[in-house]
């Protein structure tokens, strides 16, 4: 019933997979800065270190409420109709990210500038 | 006298395939359903079954291309309707559309078995919702959930795949 091709389709996929998240893993480190935005736009920048509630009201229908404590950020309440975002849970590491499509919001951890270099190799010589 | 026995029997087999891919298709919203009730306690959106695509496996190895794209438009309009919004819709089509695609390609250059076909149907369905996901955030900081998303798929996939494969073999083989 399985064929050859299967399992080397399967195989790749698998490897794949273990490969992104290898890299996904091992490239995360402990951040400093929420990054909030409100569809694609740079709403605001949040000190993880100071403990606080953001309030973002885009009118009536679209609230989101985000909490900031003991360096972790969470999704607090939503007016959105899935819930997915708050049941997200705490966020503390970059890359790291809380969506909630319904309205839009996306926040996410930013490491500070010393150790954003994740990118480009930071050692030239 | 032949030729129109010929079309009468013909349009008798259009009829047929007719009836049977509405069916399908009452089926696929069925399953549809079934799967938006069971919760999943995984904070990441769009980890599911996808029993419904035992239905789409099922019509591009019976009915064809065509058949299974249309089955497979009508559950996604309906159960966008019925069930998940008009939003969800956006993404039932981005991941719908792409894993067909994916499969019927595979299962055209006959190299892969059912379980393999619906192995990167399943894949390629998460990966159009993630990519849409990331068009209507536009930030491509959402593909951090691309590997867990990439592996729900990919078992999934397997699982529907196996199942489908039971069945078939189980099907009369009825001319359609």
């Amino acid at each position: 019933m399985i064929k050859k091709a299967d399992i080397v389709l399967f195989i790749l996929i698998l490897a794949f997979g273990l490969a992104v998240s290898w890299w996904s893993l091992t490239t995360n480190t402990g951040g400093d800065k929420a990054i909030v935005t409100v569809d694609g736009e740079l709403y605001g920048t949040y000190s993880l270190s100071q403990d606080q509630t953001i309030e973002v009201a885009q009118d009536e229908d679209h609230i989101n409420y985000i909490t900031i404590k003991d360096g972790t950020v969470s999704m607090a309440y939503s007016t959105c109709k899935n819930q997915v975002c708050v049941n997200a849970g705490a966020i503390s590491e970059t890359r790291d990210s809380i969506v909630c499509l319904p309205n839009k919001v996306m926040i996410e951890i930013q490491g500070s500038a010393k150790n954003e270099g994740g990118d480009v190799d930071v050692i030239t010589g | 006298m032949s030729s129109q026995a010929n079309r009468t029997a013909d349009r008798g087999l259009k009829t047929r395939r007719l009836a049977l891919s509405a069916m399908l298709a009452a089926l696929a919203l069925i399953f549809s359903y079934v799967e938006a009730m069971i919760p999943i306690p995984v904070p990441v959106p769009g980890i599911k079954l996808g029993i419904a695509n035992l239905v789409i496996v099922m019509a591009i190895y019976k009915l064809g291309f065509r058949y299974a794209f249309t089955i497979n438009c009508v559950r996604i309009v309906i159960a966008g309707l019925l069930f998940s919004g008009v939003f969800g819709m956006f993404y039932s089509f981005a991941g719908g559309i792409l894993s067909i695609a994916v499969m019927y390609l595979l299962y055209r250059t006959g190299w892969f078995s059912m379980i393999g076909v619906s192995m990167a149907g399943g894949v390629a369905h998460n990966l159009g919702q993630l990519i849409t996901a990331c068009l209507i955030v536009s930030n491509v900081r959402l593909m951090s959930y691309f590997s867990i998303l990439l592996f729900s798929g990919l078992f999934s996939g397997i699982a529907v795949g196996f199942l489908a494969a039971l069945i078939y073999r189980r099907l009369p083989d009825m001319r359609i």
